[in-house]
């Protein structure tokens, strides 16, 4: 038999000795990978809106927005309001999670007041007609650099100082 | 500090990408891995810097890959045993002629393959070859007979 080139052992470099369970190694670290992409697949990291609905006797109230995200995802919040009877004043609270480390790119249509109440804030939409529906969009760009675990935000409707209905919800911010 | 951790998680998983893809796929580059590295380039810069403009972050983003690239190529000289967990170890495909069959699928290589392998290299027939060793880089050195 011709000599081995320098540096190789049969035993190691031909038989694998000692090495060979590291393809077990590399199938588990490429199984890990398929996984890692099949939870990105069914939504784990967002950014796909679902929708969360509240029927009170007042107002059905529903959101439809993502609550994972990732930095940089530019995305929609849609807030619904069908009106069972007349809303006098009516008015969204957020969570300053909803802003906090995000950019809001524009409210359609605009509020006609906004302000913070306990440090939410606070967007009065005004009347509402019994039988009507009220539809707000909002979008938003996460900030590149920001991160959030089961951050806080919730979203209550109220009419004047009447809490109608809210809607509590985390979101996720994947870096 | 976002862009330096966040060089040093995109060079830990390219670094652990490249290991667990197999040499077979680091040794070719046909038009559509070259498209394919574009794409992954791009893709990982978005990553990286994000919407970061500045020369800071630049030399922030380049200068943490560099280190890390130092590091590493630093740990594989100073630490021989961890050099065949980083880079892997050689892999001989043939010998005497005879390809192994058993090595040549732990990295998925075809005897189609091997032969095209050993035309590039002038050889022939397999039959000619006394050694055939996969490289760590994927590439496949071949020891003719007349020179063993």
């Amino acid at each position: 038999m011709a000599d081995v080139p320098d540096r190789l052992v049969l035993k190691r470099h031909r038989d694998l000795t000692g090495v060979r369970h590291r393809i077990w190694i590399r199938r588990a670290l490429l199984l890990a990978l398929l996984g890692f992409l099949i939870a990105g697949l069914v939504n784990v990291f967002g950014q796909r809106p679902h929708g969360d609905v509240v029927d009170g006797a007042a107002a059905r109230f529903e959101l439809y927005a993502p609550s994972h995200l990732r930095g940089g995802l530019l995305y929609e919040a849609r807030f619904t309001i069908s009106a069972h009877r007349d809303l006098k004043s009516a008015a969204l609270q957020l969570s300053p999670g909803w802003v906090e480390g995000s950019q809001l790119n524009t409210i359609e249509p605009s509020p006609i007041g906004e302000a913070s109440r306990n440090g939410d804030l606070l967007l009065t939409l005004g009347h509402i007609s019994a039988g009507t529906t009220y539809r707000l969009f909002m979008q938003f760009q996460i900030n590149p650099t920001n991160v959030g675990w089961g951050r806080r935000a919730d979203v209550t409707l109220y009419d004047g100082a009447t809490k109608l209905a809210h809607i509590e919800r985390q979101v996720t911010i994947f870096p | 500090m976002d862009i330096v951790l966040r060089g040093i998680v995109v060079f830990v998983f390219l670094y652990v990408l490249m290991r667990i893809v197999g040499r077979r796929e680091l040794s070719s580059l046909e038009p559509f891995d070259i498209i394919l590295l574009v794409i992954l380039g791009d893709a990982v810069q978005q990553g990286l810097t994000q919407d970061d403009y500045s020369l800071t972050g630049a030399v922030l983003a380049v200068g943490t890959i560099a280190a890390l690239q130092v590091g590493t190529s630093y740990l594989n000289f100073r630490f021989p045993k961890l050099r065949s967990v980083l880079d892997g170890e050689p892999l001989i495909i043939v010998q005497d002629g005879k390809p192994i069959k058993r090595n040549l699928d732990r990295e998925r290589v075809t005897l189609d393959d091997l032969a095209e392998e050993a035309r590039k290299q002038n050889i022939a027939k397999l039959e000619d070859i006394q050694w055939a060793v996969m490289e760590t880089s994927g590439e496949i050195s071949f020891i003719k007979k007349s020179d063993a």
